[in-house]
């Protein structure tokens, strides 16, 4: 284990690093400044550039970067002079963080429950029901979900604010609509597979030892029917933890993802970047931990990795 | 034991979901008692420091926060704010303003010469960002401080006492006060606004104001308070306690907040909410002072040929373009902006003079056929480049479909993303492209000023030394009636007999304002929205 783990951390590093040059080469090609917007005159932006190194060689502010980068600095925001990429991380993940996490344990209890339910409901309604409704709200994208929540609930009914994140009323909508998606596709793997599980011989001969069909679901069989899942709630949590650009702008919520949506438009290139350093570094991290869950989990994966 | 934690989360989940509806029937506090408005405003961008890169959130604060040494009403005339009074020379070229003694910084400071001094000299340093210090240009040396060639002491700014401000300019400008309203000839408090990057300007303690409302909360990418300031030499005529202005990213989020409730005013939104909102109160659509228009690249054949140019601006059917792209725009002939007064006859500008052309497209064959391209005929595949807005991509479609069936020309259409579409633009890297120009003061001179030969908004490569000298003699010219007649035979020139740019449209701005809400006012020189002496009931 202790060299499985050194050698995905060492993965990581150089995944982040790969990502980082490939970015800031790659925010340089847009075309446009962070000093420009239609009303600054091209002496201006010359002006301002110059003053902030922008017209010393790339490869130089490249290096430049990677040495701040290295020693923990992220830089100053160009669109908030005095305010560093870091203090603009610090405000808006705990907003992203509260949210995704919400929305992941919400996902997380309602899919299971779903998915048990469709496993082993004996109504045919139950199961079809959840299944259709399942693929249903799997099909619908999250920007779209946002939107008929907001109309439906928000505009039409009145029962919820449409935007910021003020009161625990905000975070119903917006929770919802990043949590649709991850409940129908976590019912559906915790469905199929716990069905799978409850036609296997070990479930027939606790069956025979007299267990209930209770003790049955719950101590033996779920065990073995959430490694799917937690293989797919890695990845989604990372992806709820960075923040949906579509659904925090819908929802006015000041969270990484609409940062992140604006540092690119105002092209402010150390935001840019730190977001996206932060933001790879959440996704490497929350992938390692759940490799590492897993092998924990599943002695079969364990030996598997100990043998490499 | 699993089951019974399975239920415990469960439970867990609708308590939260409980709180969280209850938690619905607050926030809509008493409005009454407390003279508060919500407006909405677009997202987040730029600082609140008159000396620095400023955007749309400047923009909101200064309306309500700061006051100018003097701006003009509705109607022309001189609104002393600031100063109370000033003096100019024969020339217009060494203009003097006497500040009102009992102005007062929010904290209680006396208002100074020195304090506007401040940001001027801070935005004459490139490392502010500030875009509008191409403004400070007019002042003697200015222009030399800013490319370092020249030390700030030459600035040809004078405060011989703390209630006396002296401007010497390069070289007379008669539209000299217009340009007051521009952030850099706003105060930035001495005792604080030191530098763009130290945050002064959001924190409460220090971002002082000299005007009828001042900073009470600042809170990134949600929103910021203003509340009375209770220092303020006019605070009888303000009536509100309290104006929060929350960011939206999405003008659809902004119509959705206007519909809960959760906003009273919002502004800038799309066209479709007129025809939800027609025939109620709620709907105000005020004039936007702008231009939508086209810029020709005359280094690109066969651009380079008037008859050309001509044949394009005289084909393109603008009453049909503006019914497709939306209720919120008018068919405009002009630079100018369509929307903006003449001082001197309180009539529109653009009503002073004749319309520049007549659309036909007759005519616009012939003149084709004349340039050598009958019916179209070997014309060159040109490229129009348009931001990917909503508003500019159906207009592309428009004008593509026009040319095709006009003068059977094709053009190709390049959206861009906005940004790419500014380089693109100042780079002069394209064919044909989109422009928008608000005006940035009550003046004429905004617009016609663009397509001076060493204008750096001239993208267009236009020299056309005639132009820059009836526009330069209408920036020295003293008498109004004269200098007017100036303005219009620059237009005329510009627009109507070298057509150096397709006019397109105007644009209205619809807003959507709590019927309660009365004595809103409209910046002439922009025609924003202004809350100062707003009351509610």
């Amino acid at each position: 284990m202790p060299g499985y783990t050194f050698k995905r951390l060492a993965t990581g590093l150089v995944s982040l690093l790969v990502l980082v040059t490939v970015t800031f080469f790659l925010v340089r090609l847009i075309p446009g400044s962070p000093f420009q917007n239609g009303g600054v005159s091209g002496r201006v932006v010359e002006a301002v550039e110059e003053e902030y190194g922008l017209n010393e060689a790339l490869f130089d502010q490249y290096l430049t970067y990677m040495g701040n980068l290295v020693q923990g600095d992220l830089g100053v925001s160009y669109q908030e002079p005095g305010t560093t990429v870091a203090e603009i991380i610090g405000r808006t993940w705990p907003v992203t963080v509260s949210l995704g996490l919400i929305a992941l344990l919400v996902a997380v209890v309602l899919g299971t429950g779903l998915g048990i339910l469709r496993a082993v409901s004996k109504r045919r309604i139950v199961r079809e029901g959840i299944a259709a409704g399942g693929m249903l709200l799997a099909g619908i994208p999250n920007f779209a979900a946002a939107i008929l929540l907001l109309f439906v609930f928000s505009v039409k009914l009145g029962w919820f604010p449409s935007a910021g994140l003020l009161t625990p009323a905000h975070y119903v909508l917006p929770v919802l609509s990043l949590a649709l998606y991850p409940t129908a596709v976590i019912s559906r793997l915790m469905g199929n597979t716990l069905a799978v599980e409850m036609g296997k011989q070990y479930v027939l001969f606790a069956r025979a030892k007299g267990l209930g069909r209770g003790r049955i679901i719950f101590t033996h069989a779920l065990k073995n029917a959430w490694i799917p899942v937690l293989n797919y709630v890695g990845p989604a949590s990372a992806f709820l933890l960075t923040g949906s650009f579509v659904v925090e702008s819908i929802y006015t919520i000041p969270g990484l993802g609409r940062e992140f949506v604006s540092s690119i438009t105002n092209r402010d290139y150390t935001l840019i970047l730190g977001l996206t350093v932060f933001m790879g570094t959440v996704v490497i991290a929350v992938n390692l931990a759940t490799d590492l869950i897993c092998a924990w989990m599943d002695p079969g994966m364990r030996r598997s990795y100990s043998d490499k | 034991m699993r089951r019974k934690r399975f239920t415990a989360l469960v439970l867990a989940a609708a308590v939260f979901c409980m709180t969280a509806m209850s938690g619905c029937a607050q926030g809509q506090g008493d409005k009454e008692a407390k003279k508060e408005i919500t407006v909405a405003i677009n997202s987040e961008t730029g600082t609140l420091d008159p000396a620095g890169s400023i955007a749309l959130t400047y923009l909101a604060y200064s309306v309500s926060a700061l006051d100018e040494l003097l701006t003009y009403d509705e109607n022309g005339e001189i609104e002393y704010r600031a100063a109370e009074s000033y003096e100019v020379n024969e020339d217009s070229a060494l203009w003097t303003f006497h500040l009102r003694e009992d102005a007062l910084w929010s904290d209680g400071t006396p208002v100074t010469a020195a304090d506007f001094l401040n940001t001027i000299r801070r935005a004459l340093d490139p490392a502010s960002g500030s875009g509008y210090a191409v403004y400070l240009f007019p002042i003697k040396n200015a222009e030399a401080i800013y490319n370092g060639e020249m030390s700030m002491d030459s600035l040809g700014v004078e405060t011989p006492d703390d209630h006396t401000l002296i401007f010497r300019l390069e070289e007379p400008c008669v539209y000299f006060l217009d340009l007051l309203r521009l952030p850099v000839y706003t105060p930035s408090c001495e005792k604080y606004a030191d530098s763009v990057d130290s945050g002064w300007d959001k924190n409460p303690q220090t971002s002082l104001s000299n005007g009828p409302f001042a900073l009470e909360e600042y809170v990134p990418d949600q929103y910021f308070v203003l509340k009375k300031n209770e220092a303020y030499w006019n605070k009888d005529a303000v009536k509100l306690d309290r104006i929060t202005y929350r960011f939206f990213d999405d003008t659809q989020a902004m119509a959705a907040a206007y519909e809960t409730g959760e906003v009273d005013v919002a502004t800038s939104l799309p066209s479709t909410v007129m025809e939800l909102y027609r025939g109620k109160d709620d709907l105000l659509v005020t004039d936007q002072i702008a231009t939508r228009y086209i810029y020709f690249n005359l280094n690109v054949k066969p651009f380079d040929d008037v008859r050309v140019r001509e044949a394009f601006n005289l084909a393109i059917d603008r009453e049909e373009l503006c019914r497709i792209v939306g209720a919120d725009t008018e068919p405009s002939y002009n630079l100018v902006a369509k929307y903006m007064t003449d001082k001197n006859t309180g009539e529109r500008f653009v009503d002073g003079a004749d319309q520049p052309f007549e659309e036909n497209v007759e005519r616009a064959r012939e003149l084709l056929a004349e340039a050598g391209y009958p019916n179209g005929e070997g014309f060159p595949a040109l490229t129009y480049k348009y931001p990917t807005l909503e508003m500019d991509s159906d207009t592309a479609q428009v004008i593509k479909e026009q040319l095709k069936k006009n003068l059977n020309i094709d053009i190709e259409l390049k959206a861009q993303e906005l940004q790419a579409n500014y380089s693109s633009r100042y780079a002069g890297d394209f064919d044909l492209c989109r422009m928008n120009w608000t005006a940035d003061f009550a003046d004429p001179y905004t617009y016609l000023s663009m397509l001076l030969s060493n204008s750096t908004y001239n993208c267009s490569g236009i020299q056309d030394a005639e132009y820059d000298a009836i526009v330069e003699a209408s920036g020295r010219e003293q008498d109004p009636g004269v200098r007017s007649d100036l303005l219009h035979q620059a237009e005329q020139r510009a627009v109507g007999e070298q057509f150096y740019i397709i006019p397109l449209y105007a644009m209205k701005s619809v807003n959507l304002v709590s019927p309660e809400i009365t004595g809103l006012r409209q910046v002439p020189a922009s025609g924003a929205l202004e809350y100062r002496y707003a009351d509610i009931g």
